[in-house]
């Protein structure tokens, strides 16, 4: 049997995803978040793990050198990879949204036309804003977005909330919806056919115990 | 700038050093040697054509492809597909013929798309097209003609995924889709959005039995068995015929000794508007893409003024090569058989000799100055001859 080698994220959704795997059989030891080791082998069940950041995992799985991997719809819908969506695992709720500044909060969307928004998602607020017919000069950043509007970076901002806390604690409101996000199970194209009946009971074994964890 | 730009070559493009091209025409050759076999004829079109033959052929006109103008402000594309060129081809040039034709090519493909794995903006591609039949064992043939030339290339692990655009669109018609839902499901199924697709599925008013069947397609994966037990639980003509089609092909290349190379995949519909009718695709592991594709496309040449029913596919080179790469399968390294070196005043000798042994076949290098025996050795090394002939 060949290896089946499973992409896991850097960040919230790592623990869970361990947990879930585990519970279907997909285990190894030390598969922790900082790990040193950068491949997570378990020669019994013929698995690889392996840690990678968020943004960059769909492309492993793209390329083949993941199998499958687990990652939060909004970097799917950011990254636009060619790969397989099999499962909406439902847990890491988060959304994709539009905030501006609290004192500079207008009466409707399109009053925001042609300003600067601050994101990690250019290519999803890009299309957001088409969409409403708004022209905006999108911004680029790989981290802290809540600042950009504080230190006049930019108008507004994207970015993904899961309570609002960070928002609220810096004065920002939530303006509109872009996308809900959940965490979704991906596969290669060409993994999902050479390992299909594998990757096929792993799917269903995941639905099982989403069921009985009562995961909505 | 412009002193960057001149050592650079364009994003997506690639030299090919001496070895790697050698290699790859070696490939090529024994493709075409096999294609021959077969039957098949090798033919040649223009890199570029005028953009509305593209359009008329169904290939769809995308940001991928590559577009100018000539002198009188027509719009031109480099050939971003063969199938499009050869039906063209046929239809114009070959149009009274009524016989079966059996046609191959090996020519580089232009697309504007992100590169890939073993993809280029410019790749080669070696394809069959088989045109004036619509019978079943003519797909067989060409599913056969592809493994043999994937073993053929040096590939031994390899899968073969069948699928019929027939079933889904059978499906969608069953159901009274909208034009619209219909292309949402498309597209869903393009995307491999699993996810999407059954939620979307639920949300349409249809049989419950049926949704389970539509929104379930990426998983529809499995043998023959599979395609019998769906033909009890469909209830259209379309999909129905489509499922049968599969199993006679499936008895033809069971004959051509292929089969096992073979499964179905129900939801692989391939992303050109053309097919009609059997679509496949094979997949080696360790490459995330596929380096095969085809399948039946009826109704192209139509478009083109010649009703005509047509099979085939097309395999892309540099990315097998790749997959051989990988399986540490393929050598690229140049090779000669014989280096010719002369003592001083043995030039001419040595000339003479060089062109008996060419004569003879051998592949061969003379050198250009006198050399003792010693460094005549170390010349055959360098120039990797595999022996050396000293003239004195």
């Amino acid at each position: 049997m060949p290896y089946l080698t499973i992409a896991l994220p850097k960040g919230k959704l790592f623990a869970k995803s361990v947990e879930l795997l585990a519970k279907v059989g997909y285990s190894a030891d030390n598969v922790v978040e900082d790990s040193r080791k950068l491949v997570i082998t378990n020669e019994v069940s013929k698995v690889k793990f392996i840690i990678v950041k968020t943004m960059d995992l769909p492309t492993y799985v793209e390329y083949g050198a993941a199998d499958i991997g687990i990652i939060g719809k909004d970097v799917l819908l950011e990254e636009k990879k060619d790969i397989y969506e099999l499962l909406d695992m439902k847990y890491g709720k988060c959304r994709l949204m539009v905030a501006v500044p609290k004192a500079k909060k207008r009466a409707k969307l399109t009053d925001y036309a042609h300003l600067r928004v601050a994101t990690k998602y250019p290519n999803c607020a890009s299309e957001f804003f088409n969409k409403a017919g708004m022209q905006m000069t999108i911004i680029k950043l790989n981290g802290s977005i809540e600042l950009a509007p504080i230190v006049g970076l930019s108008e507004m901002i994207v970015d993904i909330v899961e309570t609002g806390t960070t928002l609220k604690e810096n004065n920002l409101e939530e303006i509109a919806v872009v996308q809900p996000a959940t965490a979704r199970l991906i596969a290669n194209k060409v993994s999902f056919k050479l390992q299909f009946n594998r990757i096929k009971k792993l799917v269903e074994d995941l639905q099982k115990v989403m069921v009985e964890e009562n995961i909505k | 700038m412009s002193e960057n730009k001149v050592l650079q070559v364009p994003y997506g493009t690639k030299d090919l050093l001496p070895g790697e091209a050698g290699a790859k025409r070696k490939m090529e050759d024994n493709l075409a040697t096999n294609f021959s076999q077969w039957g098949y004829a090798e033919v040649q079109t223009p890199t570029f054509e005028y953009l509305d033959t593209f359009a008329l052929g169904g290939s769809g006109i995308t940001e991928e492809s590559m577009k100018f103008l000539d002198r009188n402000n027509r719009t031109l594309v480099l050939r971003s597909d063969m199938t499009t060129p050869l039906a063209r081809m046929v239809a114009t040039r070959m149009g009274d013929e009524k016989d079966i034709k059996r046609l191959f090519y090996i020519a580089n493909i232009f697309r504007y798309e992100q590169t890939q794995a073993g993809r280029q903006c410019e790749f080669s591609q070696a394809g069959v097209e088989l045109m004036g039949t619509p019978e079943p064992m003519a797909d067989a043939e060409v599913l056969a003609l592809a493994v043999a030339s994937l073993q053929t290339a040096g590939l031994d692990k390899f899968k073969i995924s069948v699928g019929h655009i027939g079933f889904l669109a059978g499906l969608m018609e069953e159901v009274n889709l909208t034009g619209q839902e219909k292309e949402k499901i498309k597209q869903l199924v393009l995307e491999h959005n699993a996810v999407d697709l059954e939620n979307y599925v639920n949300t349409l008013s249809i049989d419950e039995k049926l949704k389970g069947v539509l929104g379930r397609l990426l998983f529809l994966q499995d043998g023959q068995d599979m395609l019998k037990k769906l033909q009890k639980n469909v209830h259209n003509e379309k999909s129905y015929k489509a499922l049968e089609n599969l199993l006679q092909i499936f008895a033809f290349a069971k004959a051509y000794g292929v089969s096992k190379y073979l499964s179905f995949d129900l939801s692989l519909i391939r992303n050109f508007d053309y097919y009609t009718g059997m679509v496949f695709e094979a997949y080696t592991p360790d490459m995330g893409f596929n380096i095969c594709g085809g399948g039946r496309y009826d109704t192209m040449m139509s478009s083109f003024g010649k009703d005509c029913p047509a099979t085939g596919f097309a395999m892309g080179i540099d990315r097998i090569i790749l997959a051989l790469q990988r399986e540490e399968n393929f050598s690229s390294k140049a090779d000669w058989d014989v280096f010719v070196a002369w003592e001083a005043g043995f030039a001419q000798a040595a000339i003479k000799k060089a062109m008996e042994l060419r004569a003879k076949g051998k592949k061969v290098k003379i050198a250009f100055s006198s050399m003792n025996e010693m460094e005549a050795e170390q010349n055959t090394l360098e120039n990797n001859c595999t022996s050396l002939v000293y003239i004195r």
